[in-house]
Formats: C-alpha cells, structure tokens, sequence
C-alpha cells in the first residue's frame, strides 16, 4: 500500500465504524457539545423575552411548548446526560484513572486504555442518557 | 495561557455547572414543570437574590466552558497561527457577548426594570 493510498485525512479520522465504541462516543462528546452549545444560546435568547413582560413572555411560551419543542427538549437532556457522564470519564481518563498501568507494548498492542472500564463508562453515559429522555418526556407529557 | 491551564478551567467549569444546572432543572420539578414557567413563577425565581445569583454563576460557566469547547473542536480540524488566533478571539468575544446579553436578562428582571 503506497504512502498516498493510506491517506484519507479528516474523513478517515472521523469514521465511526472503524475504531470501535470510543470513536463513536468521541463524536457523540462532540456533537452533543455543540448542540448544547446552540440549545444554551437559544435558551438565553429566548428567557430574555420576559423583559417584554407578560405578553411577550406568553407569546414565546406558545412557540416552545408545543409538541415538537417537548420531542426537541427531550433530545437535549439527552445530549446533556450523555455530555456530562461521558464528560466525567475523559477527565478521569486524562486524571489516569481507570487506564492501566504502563507496560510494554506487545502484540496484538490492545492499548490499556481502551479496557473495559471505560467502554462500560461509555455504554452507561448511552443508557443514563436514554434513561433520563424517557424520564423527562414523562414529566414533560404526563402533565 | 497555557492550554493545561485553559484545561483546568475547562474541567472546573464543567463540575461546577453539572452541581447548578442540576438545582436549576430541580427548581422546575418542584412546583410541576409547566406551572414552573409561568410569568409570576419565573418573574419570582429571578427576584430571589439568591436564585439571580445562580443563574449569573450557570451562565458565566457554561458560557466559558461551551465556547472554550468550540474552540477545541475548531483547532482540532485546522491549525495555523492566524486560525488559531481568529478561533480564539472569536470565540472570547462570543462569550462575553452572550454573558452580557444573559447579564442585562438578569439584572434588569431582578431589579424589576422589566
């Protein structure tokens, strides 16, 4: 295989099928960010409608509580469960706990630190997360 | 800075924001959550001084957590020292813009300029 055929920049890096459940949680820490990121700056946006009082308060609770925006708030407690556990086990991750203790590489070169303490890290963020949707589309509809 | 710094911080805002936004979603729960959003009930939270407190400290937090996070994905997927410059720049005066902008929400609603 020549130098060229083996470079698939960004794209390569990116596949999630290819390197196993850390590179999904990977995306998912990063995509979960950034549509936090837009949620928090949209629910600044839309609490500061309460300087319009009453009225405008109202008018902007009409648009958001509705239907699709309780299906839109569930997606985001769910980024925002996944975020946060899975947040936690990078910063243990990079504190070395859970990593394995240094050794030499020998083959097949599984790295330590992808053991099963942190893939049991990732499917709990996934099963907290789905966990905590359900939950707030239990309070968010059952009213 | 130097980015081990910018990575405490990072960490730090993080853990302090998971222990106030989670006494943020309580205070929704404890009164139901669509009687929580009422105007008087959201006027009154932003009222207690001590509630206004909280949510200045959530949005400064998350402000600075969520903007240094851009900031990583976008070095992550191009580097350059003027990139990096503008990325960073950018994403600083995102943060003070969106901490102002939340600010003026707090303030005025608590000392009832509304």
């Amino acid at each position: 295989m020549t130098e060229d055929e083996n470079k698939e920049g960004i794209g390569g890096m990116a596949n999630p099928t290819r390197y196993g459940i850390e590179r999904v949680a990977y995306w998912l820490m990063r995509l979960s960010g950034l549509g936090l990121l837009a949620y928090f700056v949209a629910h600044i946006y839309e609490t500061s409608n309460i300087l319009r009082g009453q009225v405008g308060w109202n008018e902007f609770l009409e648009l958001t509580q509705t239907t699709e925006g309780h299906i839109f708030l569930a997606l985001v407690i769910a980024m925002c469960v996944f975020h946060t556990v899975n947040g936690i086990r990078v910063m243990l991750g990079h504190g070395g706990v859970g990593v394995g203790k240094p050794a030499r590489p020998d083959y097949p070169y599984d790295p330590a630190s992808q053991n099963y303490r942190h893939k049991i890290g990732i499917y709990s963020a996934i099963l907290l997360a789905a966990i905590a949707t359900m939950y707030g589309l239990a309070v968010m509809f059952g009213e | 800075m130097r980015e081990s710094t910018i990575m405490k911080i990072h960490y730090g805002t993080a853990l302090a924001a998971v222990a106030l936004v989670a006494v943020h979603i309580l205070m929704r729960l404890t009164q139901g959550f669509a009687d929580s959003l009422e105007y008087e009930s959201v006027l009154a939270n932003y009222k207690l001084i001590p509630y206004a407190i909280m949510l200045e400290l959530i949005l400064i937090l998350l402000s600075v957590h969520g903007f240094n996070g851009l900031r990583v994905i976008l070095l992550e997927l191009r580097q350059g020292r003027t990139y990096e410059k503008a990325v960073s720049y950018g994403c600083l005066a995102a943060m003070i813009g969106l901490i102002a902008y939340g600010s003026n929400t707090i303030i005025r609603t608590n000392m009832g300029i509304v």
